[in-house]
């Protein structure tokens, strides 16, 4: 008995150190696995290069990389979103990659130093109920913080990474003191309750229990791809000639600086990049491929339709401290 | 002169106990030193911030919990033990298997039973009417009712037992001199329930203080969520480090109230005369019996069971159960195995040194080893995770670290269980071993341990069963790509893969079932 137990604990603690081989490449993937792992299936059919995905919040895992320093057994980082992968650049976590290699994804969409290069983007728009005509007309995010929406709107809750991301875009693109009002305001119509889910804000306003929300794009179509007669209907807002845009934001990957595997961690961006990666990683999740040339899913509106507001993706990281201290001040729930 | 050698393996005890508790300090430690880093001014900024609405919203969800646990663990309680009817045995079963599913379980499958279309939620409607929509679970009565579910077990275990010890004798005096049924209750048997109502009630609110994974899915910002966020969200760990502190010291009194409820049971539960009768239950008491009994079953675990097999059903027809989930619930296994020998061994000698001891050392001891009470789970991870990439790099990233975790954080359980049986070790026993000329590492395999059998049996349980279903430390500190069970569920959950967190909670609690069923049978409040 003793010495089944013994050898149950040696065999446990081979068991965590076996886990990781010479020729794989292990991912922090804060990005769903059903979404990345048809690209790393693909990745690995080519290359023969195997992947571990170690999967869980964006921010989690880059708190992760942040305490391991030096000894982390990650060679790529996903995230679904820019503000953490900036946020990562800015903590010296990533190696800035050959500009080549990730030339095919414009300017905008990757760090400076090219240590992170978005992959795909997610829009963030509101989902109005069809039926519901005390909302047809609202076009601005900033509509929401309207009085007459008391106990109509549907949002997350506030650490909700697209939540702060789209706040920062609106921080950039505005003003603090505008945010901030905004902010008060939308607080003031949830009334205390928010949704720890867009998907869940879909359903709510798609059964009318809320007339609007906050989310991003993907969501809607998830929910009528279940069901297609649903009274939803998505509103790209803030479309007017002096109105900021629609807030764009992207998920990306970068290298882990410390990896023993650069090469092949390397191989990885670029077969993303490259025009199959894109499609793979995008169409999943029916967002936008960062890659000029590669079209999104086909029910989505296409980029070329609407104006994206002017915010480089770099600013959700060099921001996002800012917008958190907002949105506490304001007591977000 | 044989005393003489006793206290020889006294003192390796006590310097095994010595190293136990320092390892379970290493936590406090960390709280500690990060927070002496926040400077007064931020001290100032948290306590006008945050403080005063965590401080509610932890302390109204601990009432409320309390409060719900007492009704129906008492309630519960006090019909198996004290009334005779059909079913009596199953019902004890019933009201411990809760005790199977996870807060965060609980939480996942309430809130997709709750929405519009889900099963709850269209019932709701089908009587109410398409205009009035189910209620929310997302704020204070929501974690409520979540927690209370999954803590109530604690309460009817700790007050069946008390009841079926109790001084049925005083109880019949107070009848014969003329109380009423009703004045009995009130006015004797509920008075003498009260310190093991007290130390179910403690329990329970630790568990509410500590938890994270139904108030993290419910969104309800208490402490420990507050502090995983400040550590997420901002990387804020001094802010989180002084959040903690704050918690310690709310917990910390509630652990000095169990112990003194607990210590003051002893006194209560004195020599037994007569074992308590059992009445026998009427017919229409036994339709409100289980009317009673099956309504709290039917949400403390029937619905959540079909739930589980509903979409676990729809895992398999989709063949989603795959190599891959047979590897979670070996890696869960594993490390639950492990953890528990591991809490058990490291228990061992605290609990003795406390036995024997009885100052203000071994207290002191004692108190530090429940460190893994008071402090959430994220944050024994990130203190563990700062030590061992400080001072242990090289176990970095194996199984190790996660293993330190489980240990500190499940230690408190495995001492408490220890200590009723290290009572019965009487140090004669032990010097009779070594007159007898038993070697120290003799006497402890065929005198000591075998008389601590039962403690240890439940120790090992106890550390198996929270470790199975442990998560937050999980999360941080597992080897690369091991995903365990909780694991799984959490991700499955966040993405709303409803047919792949099924399996999983299914298997949960599944693994927890034998284990219970060992420690029932140990116990045995049925038969009683």
């Amino acid at each position: 008995m003793k010495r089944g137990l013994l050898s149950l604990l040696i065999l446990s603690f081979w068991v965590g150190a076996a886990t990781v081989n010479a020729e794989e490449l292990v991912v922090y993937s804060g990005r769903s696995d059903k979404f990345v792992k048809p690209v790393v299936k693909a990745f690995t059919a080519k290359t023969g290069i195997k992947v571990i995905l170690h999967t869980g919040s964006s921010t989690a895992l880059l708190n992760k990389l942040k305490l391991e320093g030096e000894r982390t057994r990650a060679d790529l980082y996903i995230s679904n979103d820019a503000g953490n992968l900036q946020k990562g650049s800015d903590l010296k976590l990533f190696l800035a990659m050959d500009e080549k290699s990730v030339a095919d994804i414009p300017a905008d969409y990757r760090a400076a130093d090219n240590s992170w290069v978005g992959l795909s983007a997610r829009a963030r728009v509101l989902v109005v109920n069809s039926k519901d005509k005390s909302v047809a007309n609202i076009k601005s995010v900033f509509e929401l913080a309207d009085p007459k929406l008391k106990g109509k709107l549907a949002i997350t809750h506030s650490s909700n990474e697209s939540y702060i991301a789209g706040t920062t875009v609106y921080l950039r693109a505005r003003d603090e003191k505008t945010v901030k009002q905004w902010l008060v305001g939308m607080k003031n119509n949830v009334e205390g309750s928010v949704y720890n889910k867009h998907s869940k804000i879909v359903k709510a306003v798609a059964t009318g229990r809320k007339s609007i929300g906050l989310v991003n794009h993907y969501y809607i179509y998830r929910h009528l791809a279940k069901k297609p007669n649903a009274a939803i209907k998505i509103v790209l807002p803030d479309q007017g000639k002096n109105d900021i845009g629609v807030a764009w934001n992207v998920a990306g990957a970068a290298i882990v600086k410390y990896s023993a595997k650069q090469k092949a961690a390397q191989q990885f961006i670029e077969f993303m990049v490259s025009e199959t990666g894109q499609k793979l990683f995008a169409e999943v999740n029916m967002e936008y491929p960062t890659r000029p040339g590669v079209s999104a899913a086909k029910n989505v509106p296409p980029r070329s339709s609407y104006k994206v507001a002017n915010v480089p993706m770099r600013d959700l990281g060099k921001y996002r401290d800012a917008t958190l201290d907002i949105i506490e001040s304001v007591g977000m729930p | 002169m044989f005393a003489q050698y006793v206290r020889l393996d006294w003192n390796t005890r006590s310097v095994l106990a010595t190293l136990v508790v320092l390892l379970a300090s290493i936590p406090l430690i960390y709280v500690l030193y990060s927070s002496s880093e926040l400077a007064l001014s931020q001290w100032a900024s948290l306590w006008s911030a945050r403080l005063p609405e965590l401080l509610t919203n932890t302390l109204t969800l601990a009432v409320l919990v309390a409060v719900g646990s007492f009704v129906l663990g008492v309630s519960s309680a006090w019909l198996i033990t004290r009334r005779d009817f059909v079913g009596r045995r199953l019902a004890v079963w019933l009201m411990i298997l809760p005790l199977t599913i996870p807060t965060y379980v609980f939480a996942h499958i309430y809130t997709t039973l709750t929405e519009d279309d889900g099963w709850l939620g269209s019932i709701w409607i089908g009587i109410f009417g398409p205009d009035n929509y189910p209620p929310e679970l997302y704020n204070v009565f929501g974690a409520a009712f979540i927690l209370s579910l999954a803590g109530f077990s604690y309460v009817f275990l700790l007050v069946s037992d008390a009841l079926s010890r109790s001084r049925v004798d005083i109880e019949e005096a107070a009848q014969l001199h003329g109380l009423s049924r009703r004045q009995v209750f009130w006015r004797i048997s509920l008075p003498m329930l009260r310190p093991a109502i007290a130390a179910g009630l403690a329990l329970v609110v630790l568990h509410v203080v500590s938890d994270f994974g139904a108030v993290s899915m419910l969104r309800f910002q208490t402490f420990t969520l507050s502090i995983y966020l400040q550590m997420e969200g901002r990387h804020n760990f001094e802010a989180a480090a002084g959040l903690s502190l704050v918690l310690v010291l709310l917990s910390l009194s509630f652990l000095i109230l169990e112990r003194f409820f607990r210590d003051r049971q002893r006194y209560y539960s004195a020599a037994q005369a007569q074992k308590p009768k059992r009445r026998k239950a009427s017919g229409l008491e036994l339709v409100m019996i289980w009317l009673w009994l099956g309504g709290i079953t039917l949400f403390a675990f029937a619905l959540p069971l079909a739930w589980m097999l509903s979409w676990t059903y729809e895992a398999w027809v989709q063949s989603l159960i795959t190599k891959e989930f047979w590897g979670y619930v070996q890696n869960s296994l594993v490390v639950s195995v492990a953890a528990a020998t591991l809490a058990t061994v490291a228990a061992l000698p605290v609990a003795l040194f406390h036995a024997r001891l009885r100052n203000r050392i071994s207290q002191g001891y004692l108190h530090l080893a429940s460190i893994g009470f008071v402090l959430p789970g994220p944050v024994i991870a990130l203190g563990i995770l700062s030590f061992v990439l400080s001072m242990l790099p090289w176990i970095y990233g194996t199984m190790m670290v996660l293993l330190i975790a489980m240990l500190i954080r499940f230690l408190p359980l495995a001492v408490q269980a220890l200590e009723a049986s290290v009572q019965q070790l009487s140090p004669s026993i032990e010097e009779a071993g070594r007159s007898l000329g038993a070697k120290p590492w003799e006497n402890l395999t065929r005198v000591v341990i075998p008389v601590l059998r039962t403690g240890l049996v439940s120790a090992w349980v106890l550390v198996f069963i929270d470790t199975l279903k442990e998560l937050p430390a999980t999360l941080l500190l597992r080897p690369t790509g091991f995903d365990t069970l909780p694991v799984r569920i959490w991700i499955e959950a966040s993405e709303e893969m409803l047919e792949l967190a099924a399996p999983a909670s299914l298997m949960l609690m599944i693994g927890t079932l034998p284990v219970i069923w060992f420690l029932m049978r140990q116990h045995d409040v049925a038969s009683r």
